[in-house]
């Protein structure tokens, strides 16, 4: 058993208690999240997504409840929270709406130097975030403002980056992004997940992308947390999810047909790459059985 | 922190104070206001806590709500009854060295901070229960005779609602950034007064951008939909006074006529 980064007992939190805007965002949420796994957050708009993972780095206070990073309780010394938003990098939807320094390195530097790291080591990280993120050194000497949407998102990311998160949460870092610029973020994901094994935790509506990243799925709905295992586990429930109104990858769900229609293909297909896979093994079988 | 400003705040509701006409809120709220400095002794003002207390009965909106929107107004009042404590000059009730306090200057601080209280009170119930596009919406019409000396009413009236419809937005976006740059570890709770002061620039330049940015789209957006001032423009909501608006000012004009009755017949005592 690998250790549990992220654990949470009994998340509760309502949002204007006591006026009449009042709203529980979310309801009596425990997940326990592996160290180094990629988790894919799901879920419909307003679903409590957000709340939740403004809760993992402490921005939020829970109503009731409890978060633990590495097996130490967040809320247990409230001035010690900074130390936690260095280590659970938060990336929030539109991350380029908070750029503001003058140049682009100086706007990556902003986390690191709050962590009080000396200049070179700030530097060093900047760098290494810029690469990160696919970001030349003749960028670094740009106003953010002069970019485009897509590389701007790449320097907002690359500030968090610069932060060397152990948990890298991102809240659907591709909405509004062309499909290259999409291609790029999810890649550059993928990278720094697979070069430094940290806890990524994306939230996403792409169910198309979350199977092809993710290795467990976290599906919210109505404030509560509706499923949680496995990426493979999950969309076998295609009836479930149905029933919350999510869609499965088309793919799998072109399959979970044909199995109904009495054909013998793999219960869970996930991408196109799997599905041409078993399409050529079965197509493979079915020469064999005629000849 | 900046949730709890409930000045100008609105709280939906269904009660026959939300549903009033705001064109007639806001002449009755004047009204109320000026009834506050008419009425000259303490059982006259006392009619007016009793309106103001029946109004907010009427709004069905929280009790607690009075007492959010006068705490942040508690230096004024305090600062009021001091200076009229020991400023107003009358028989002296009480005497310590250079200090001397008179009877009447007692009574003046406590009709004083009623007064206050109850200003706050009444015209806080105009905003909670009134949405801010009613409100400017009847505010524009009121002002409308002013039109005739060039004055640019509707000009005037759609940048307040612009202004107010922006607020919750603005407010939103602040709450969006601080996120944000919390979340990249900056620190805005410690620090003496210039660290402070430097810790809201990663706020404050993303808040102009953006609402420079949205700024522009707005016009862009209300030029497209040709819009081109005030002239020849209908609405999609006609005001209406109904039955309950004139007993509202039946009511308040009853009020308005005891407060003057017991100024000229009223009791003699706690009078100023």
């Amino acid at each position: 058993m690998a250790e549990n980064i992220i654990k949470t007992e009994g998340l509760n939190y309502v949002y204007s208690e006591g006026t009449p805007y009042e709203h529980r965002a979310i309801s009596d949420v425990n997940i326990e999240i592996e160290k180094g796994s990629f988790v894919g957050l799901i879920g419909h708009t307003g679903s409590g997504k957000s709340t939740l993972i403004q809760h993992l780095n402490g921005l939020l206070k829970p109503t009731a409840g409890k978060i633990f990073i590495d097996g130490e309780d967040l809320w247990a010394n409230p001035k010690d929270i900074r130390r936690f938003r260095f280590k659970v990098g938060l990336v929030f939807q539109y991350p380029e709406h908070q750029l503001f320094e003058e140049t682009v390195r100086r706007d990556i530097a902003f986390g690191p130097k709050n962590m009080g790291l000396s200049d070179e080591e700030v530097e060093a990280r900047v760098l290494e975030a810029a690469k990160h993120t696919g970001l030349t050194e003749d960028y670094l000497e740009k106003s953010p403002f002069e970019l485009s949407g897509g590389e701007k998102r790449r320097v907002a990311i690359a500030g968090v980056l610069a932060m060397r998160p152990e948990v890298l949460i991102l809240d659907e870092p591709t909405a509004g992004l062309d499909p290259k610029g999409r291609e790029f973020i999810l890649s550059e994901i993928k990278a720094y997940h697979e070069k430094t094994g940290a806890t990524i935790i994306l939230v996403s509506h792409s169910m198309e992308d979350v199977a092809r990243f993710a290795s467990h799925v976290l599906i919210m709905n109505h404030s509560k947390v509706a499923m949680f295992g496995k990426t493979r586990e999950i969309f076998k429930r295609v009836d479930e999810l149905c029933e919350i109104g999510l869609e499965v990858p088309q793919i799998s769900r072109v399959f979970a047909k044909l199995r109904e229609k009495g054909i013998d293909v793999p219960e869970s297909v996930l991408t196109v790459a799997e599905a041409k896979e078993a399409m050529l093994k079965l197509l493979d079988k079915g020469g064999n059985s005629d000849a | 922190m900046l949730k709890d400003i409930t000045f100008g705040q609105y709280f939906p509701g269904d009660s026959i104070i939300h549903r009033l006409d705001p064109r007639m809120k806001l002449v009755l709220i004047i009204a109320y206001i000026v009834l506050l400095f008419v009425a000259d002794g303490l059982f006259s003002l006392l009619i007016g806590v009793a309106m103001v207390a029946l109004f907010y009965a009427l709004s069905k909106l929280p009790w607690k709500l009075v007492i959010k929107c006068i705490k942040p107004i508690m230096p004024i009042i305090l600062f009021t009854a001091v200076l009229n404590i020991f400023f107003v000059e009358g028989d002296p009730i009480f005497e310590w060295k250079f200090i001397s306090v008179s009877g009447k200057g007692v009574l003046t601080a406590v009709l004083m901070c009623i007064r206050i209280i109850c200003l706050i009170a009444g015209s806080s119930l105009l905003t909670y229960t009134t949405t801010p596009i009613a409100l400017t919406d009847g505010l524009e019409r009121l002002l409308k005779p002013l039109q005739k000396i060039k004055v640019p009413v509707h000009e005037l009236s759609m940048m307040m609602t612009i202004a107010l419809r922006f607020i919750p937005t603005l407010i939103d976006e602040t709450q969006k950034i601080m996120a944000a740059q919390k979340a990249r570890g900056a620190d805005m709770e410690s620090g003496n007064l210039i660290q402070r002061a430097k810790a809201l620039i990663p706020i404050l330049i993303p808040l102009f951008v953006s609402a420079f940015r949205r700024a522009d789209e707005l016009a862009l957006a209300m030029e497209c939909r040709c819009y081109h001032g005030g002239e020849g423009r209908t609405r999609m909501k006609q005001l209406k006074m109904t039955a309950k608006d004139l007993f509202a000012a039946l009511f308040v004009a009853l009020g308005f006529a005891t407060v003057i009755l017991m100024n000229m017949y009223g009791p003699e005592v706690f009078r100023l």
